[in-house]
């Protein structure tokens, strides 16, 4: 059986469309629950991604996942960014659209024009921060008459909380955001680690051993494991929408610092947090993500046929 | 706390990242020191490897020309000149030729600039709107007064005229793409280098116009009354005056056959439609 036909999973565990894998996946249509895209990718009036985009489109569902709108980004949108995924929203019909919790449009300087980051940049999880979410995120909803997810970010900085009660956790964030906009969250189980192991979530840098306290009056320091799970825990059930999975590195900088490059297999510890997702949120559509290093079609092809396969044995309760 | 103050800290952050001016933004991170360091040095690699590939994805001739060490510099420094303003990294770079030309560093390599704007047309012409061919509109060529129709061309399509043999250039830079390290290939490079040098030697301008063929730009040469006729026809000229400005010696028979076979041609209008 070919393409869609059969969807993996209750929910469907699809994979990143990449340029290196287009003529393959044309040819042989895996059976896959959805492919996934960068829509700024697809922006362009007409070519070749666009064509072989449109021609994946009649064999498999399609989730479009952005990276340059800035949800966050107390400038607001650029409209040119919001017309192009308008008009790739009306020429693609995805089943769903998402971007990130982050913010890309500054200006370098006060008075300056605004620029575009091109990259995940933080933001604050602040209430100010949530009034800036929520208007733009409606925005984009009200121009595309849909709902959009929004993704949970790895980040390698983040902005020193504000006064008292003006600084919620991240959890509690995305609850308000998606409780305000009547948006859902788009979860990166990877994301997750990457902050846990670059020290932004509270935990000790250790995958799954919590650092006993030096002073008796304080508790042991959370594993990275467990600072995920209990991330996790804190979401309330039915605001997520679809779960990423991806690998990370170490970074060859030097920098001391985990890399969400998005370049090699799911870590064992991402396997573990994405179980506890499934188990907290039942069967959720999954996409594995690859971006650097792309390897052949078949080693990405495996990685979606484990998270089907740990789907399948959560749903059926096997590691219960 | 308003969102002035999230204004505030967004600016700080990008500032640092690309200035780097890092005084005003490490106060208001929860990192501190030799972390924070970590962190904006984490995002400066991201920017510094995304300003590398998404200009060489564009501007490979000029790549090529200079070496992937160098344009690898230059990125970067095209980056803090310029940065992007659009989430859509196919859209930066419009005016790196201008910025290249203008550069002190190539001031004897006066023809990079024209090398890059053909970059740039090859790529933009491999993202405009897929369009069909109205075979039936040439019908009005036969019934219409010239006076009164003017010729679209496909989407993307452009001409380049040069004082630099641009061409030339470009044609040896790309037959590297790809290259295997055979005898013929090697011979094959040489060749089309000895033509560049003698073209340079010889200050012979050359002028092209760049017309997609299926999903790829292909780059082909003209003459000065091709390049003025073409010209003119994508600025909306009726066919009767374009005829009248293109030069002498312009054939249009022999265009309009060479323009329906490399499907350059979108349809026949009249001046009015």
């Amino acid at each position: 059986m070919r393409g869609a036909a059969r969807v993996h999973g209750a929910a469907g565990v699809g994979i990143g469309l990449r340029q290196p894998h287009y003529a393959q996946v044309l040819q042989d249509l895996p059976p896959l629950g959805f492919v996934e895209v960068h829509s700024e990718n697809f922006f362009a009036d007409g070519g070749a991604a666009l064509g072989v985009l449109q021609q994946a489109r009649v064999s498999y569902a399609v989730s479009l996942h952005g990276v340059g709108l800035g949800l966050g980004s107390a400038a607001g949108l650029d409209p040119w960014h919001l017309d192009r995924l308008e008009r790739l929203v009306q020429r693609i019909e995805p089943v769903r659209v998402s971007d990130h919790a982050c913010f890309a449009r500054a200006p370098l300087a006060p008075g300056q024009p605004v620029v575009h980051g091109s990259d995940l940049l933080p933001i604050a999880f602040s209430l100010a921060s949530l009034d800036i979410m929520v208007r733009n995120v409606s925005q984009v909803q009200e121009r595309l008459r849909r709902p959009m997810l929004v993704e949970n970010l790895s980040a390698y900085l983040a902005f020193r909380a504000g006064g008292a009660g003006e600084t919620m956790d991240e959890p509690q964030f995305f609850a308000e955001l998606c409780r305000r906009a009547g948006c859902g969250m788009l979860l990166d189980v990877n994301n997750l680690m990457v902050n846990a192991l670059n020290g932004l979530a509270d935990a000790d840098a250790d995958v799954e051993h919590a650092v006993p306290a030096t002073n008796p009056t304080t508790p042991p320091r959370r594993s990275a494991l467990q600072a995920c799970c209990d991330y996790i825990d804190a979401l309330a059930p039915g605001s997520v929408g679809e779960v990423h999975l991806a690998g990370y590195c170490e970074s060859t900088q030097d920098l001391g610092l985990v890399i969400d490059d998005h370049g090699s297999r799911v870590r064992p510890a991402v396997w573990q947090v994405y179980e506890h997702a499934l188990r907290r949120f039942g069967p959720l559509p999954t996409l594995v993500e690859w971006d650097t290093d792309v390897p052949a079609l078949e080693v990405l092809l495996g990685e979606a046929q484990h998270a089907v396969a740990l789907a399948e044995r959560v749903h059926q309760g096997d590691l219960a | 706390m308003s969102a002035a103050t999230e204004e505030q800290r967004q600016q700080a952050l990008l500032a640092a990242l690309w200035l780097p001016v890092e005084d005003t933004a490490l106060p208001l991170l929860q990192q501190s020191g030799a972390r924070a360091a970590q962190g904006l040095a984490a995002y400066r690699a991201n920017a510094a490897a995304l300003a590398e590939r998404a200009l060489a994805a564009v501007f490979a001739t000029v790549q090529a020309m200079l070496g992937a060490d160098h344009f690898k510099h230059l990125a970067r420094e095209y980056w803090h000149a310029r940065p992007p303003e659009r989430g859509d990294m196919g859209e930066w770079g419009g005016d790196f030729p201008d910025w290249l030309q203008g550069h002190a560093a190539f001031d004897e390599w006066p023809y990079l600039g024209d090398s890059a704007r053909l970059d740039l047309a090859v790529h933009r012409c491999e993202r405009a709107a897929d369009a069909e061919f109205d075979a039936a509109s040439l019908g009005l060529l036969q019934d219409v007064d010239p006076a009164q129709l003017r010729i679209a061309l496909m989407p993307g399509t452009a001409v380049l005229g040069s004082a630099w043999p641009l061409a030339t250039i470009h044609r040896a830079h790309r037959q590297l793409e790809g290259r295997q390290d055979s005898p013929q290939d090697a011979a094959a490079a040489e060749h089309a280098f000895a033509d560049v040098r003698a073209a340079l030697q010889a200050r012979r301008g050359e002028a092209v116009v760049v017309v997609r063929s299926g999903w790829k730009a292909q780059v082909h040469d003209i003459d000065a009354p091709t390049l003025a006729w073409t010209r003119l026809l994508l600025d909306g000229a009726p066919l009767g005056t374009a005829l009248e400005q293109a030069g002498e010696g312009f054939d249009v028979a022999a265009w309009l056959a060479w323009a329906l076979r490399e499907g350059a041609v979108k349809e026949v209008l009249r001046v009015a439609d």
